[in-house]
């Protein structure tokens, strides 16, 4: 009995279905099919020990395949390419911090340059202005120091003019004075005794 | 109504010759519709990751993205559960939840669910706890007691501690196994019922008279199983990302064993 039962399902799934739903009164039969199985293999297919060898082999045959293809070829092949990844973007990472110092470098280095420009053009500035104002110094103090020697050298014949003129208001003087005595005296002076005679008065 | 078991019928597509293994029997190695279905599930993985990682650009495609997406969910989840140490386990821990996801989201559009054989999950279970105690063993040799043994413990609570610890540990596999297994069987098996309700409901309402009555029923069975299909959506990935997480969580008592990282 138990084998007239077992055959239908093993023919297809949904053969045993139509059977079943199709006849009703067949209900009981299926409840004995279900027995019939309780009766020699525990309740549930899966205790049909026949079967298990077989997938117990074929487990382990299918799992050491698909093991192996992993463990082999797609594990390290995904690993090498989250290696490759991270190490692409620490290396592009790194770049951009490279980069990104060159450029705060080079700026600093402009700014540098800036600044010493700046200072540069201040220094020159300042030169050129105390060298304008020296400049003019000079060229004041060689005017002045013209002027002065000018001014110095008239004053200088200034001086000697007056003094040869005075020299000559002297001599006048003398010469009068000797006419003036010889005319109310009737006496004669000499040139020595006039000469005491004006530096005993005092006069120039 | 169709037999909701029905589903986890296994039967064969390719028959192929049993082998003998001695000390356990015969093996039927025939190609099973679970068998298929694993086979599609391991193949969509390949094909994805093929597709995602066949134009690799640093700068990623659509495809790509959703690739890495995964590679590196999975990877943050291994690194911060074992730490760095935790990287040789990746492609294991990454190749389980790849294939438990696909395997889960197949059985939403295929007629056949591999993660909801017994055999299956169980086999993933064991798989993992050999690996976690193999690893074990070849790491901390004869230290592997302390995983029994915590450390900071009066010697007296330790009678009472290292029993519950051994068998907590011996519990495990069943444990990562019936959780898938339940999981996927009860939302399939529910969704079978919901869906069965919406046809007999139907043909009740069919036959006219108090049998109308059906219609609110069978619309409120089909609105049920929507709903139930996005919660099975859900729960595809949630499992394979709890089977993920616990796998990682039993490496981790190995890997970082004694000290808490």
């Amino acid at each position: 009995m138990a084998a007239e039962t077992t055959s239908p399902p093993t023919a297809d799934l949904r053969d045993g279905h139509t059977a079943a739903d199709a006849a009703p009164g067949h209900g009981p039969a299926g409840t004995t099919e279900v027995a019939a199985h309780g009766a020699d293999s525990g309740g549930l297919p899966q205790f049909k020990f026949e079967y298990w060898g077989g997938q117990i082999v074929w487990l382990f045959l299918i799992f050491a395949v698909l093991y192996t293809l992993l463990a082999k070829v797609f594990v390290p092949r995904l690993r090498k390419i989250k290696d490759d990844r991270a190490a692409t973007i620490a290396a592009a990472v790194t770049e951009a911090r490279s980069v990104q110092a060159e450029a705060e470098a080079q700026a600093a280095a402009a700014q540098a340059e800036i600044a010493e420009a700046h200072s540069r053009s201040r220094r020159l500035a300042s030169d050129a202005k105390t060298k304008a104002a020296s400049d003019l110094a000079t060229s004041q103090k060689a005017e002045d120091d013209r002027l002065q020697a000018q001014m110095d050298e008239a004053e200088t014949r200034i001086r000697g003019l007056r003094d040869q003129a005075m020299t000559n208001v002297r001599g006048i003087a003398a010469d009068t004075a000797q006419a003036i005595v010889e005319k109310l005296t009737g006496q004669k002076l000499s040139t020595a005794e006039v000469n005491a005679a004006l530096a005993a008065q005092g006069a120039v | 109504m169709a037999d909701p078991m029905h589903q986890f019928e296994i039967h064969k597509v390719v028959d192929l010759p049993a082998i003998s293994v001695p000390g356990i029997g015969a093996i039927d190695l025939s190609i099973t519709n679970s068998t298929v279905s694993m086979l599609i599930a391991a193949t969509l993985v390949v094909v994805f990751f093929a597709v995602a990682t066949a134009k690799a650009a640093i700068v990623p495609g659509r495809m790509q993205v959703i690739g890495e997406g995964v590679f590196g969910y999975i990877d943050d989840l291994v690194a911060g559960i074992i730490g760095p140490e935790g990287r040789k386990f990746f492609p294991f821990v990454f190749t389980l939840f790849l294939f438990i996801l696909a395997m889960n989201v197949l059985g939403l559009f295929l007629v056949f669910t591999a993660t909801s054989q017994l055999a299956v999950t169980a086999s993933l279970a064991v798989m993992t706890m050999l690996l976690v105690i193999g690893y074990g063993v070849l790491r901390n040799g004869a230290n592997m007691y302390k995983l029994f043994v915590p450390a900071g413990i009066p010697w007296y609570m330790l009678i009472l501690v290292t029993p519950i610890e051994i068998i907590s540990f011996v519990l495990r596999p069943v444990t990562l196994a019936l959780r898938l297994f339940g999981n996927m069987l009860g939302g399939h098996v529910a969704l079978k019922v919901f869906a069965g309700f919406v046809v007999s409901l139907g043909a009740m309402a069919a036959g006219g008279g108090l049998g109308l009555l059906g219609i609110p029923g069978a619309a409120l069975s089909l609105g049920g199983v929507v709903a139930l299909t996005a919660l099975e959506f859900l729960v595809a990935f949630l499992q394979a990302f709890v089977f993920a997480v616990l796998a990682c969580v039993y490496l981790n008592d190995v890997v970082n064993l004694g000290h808490h990282h």
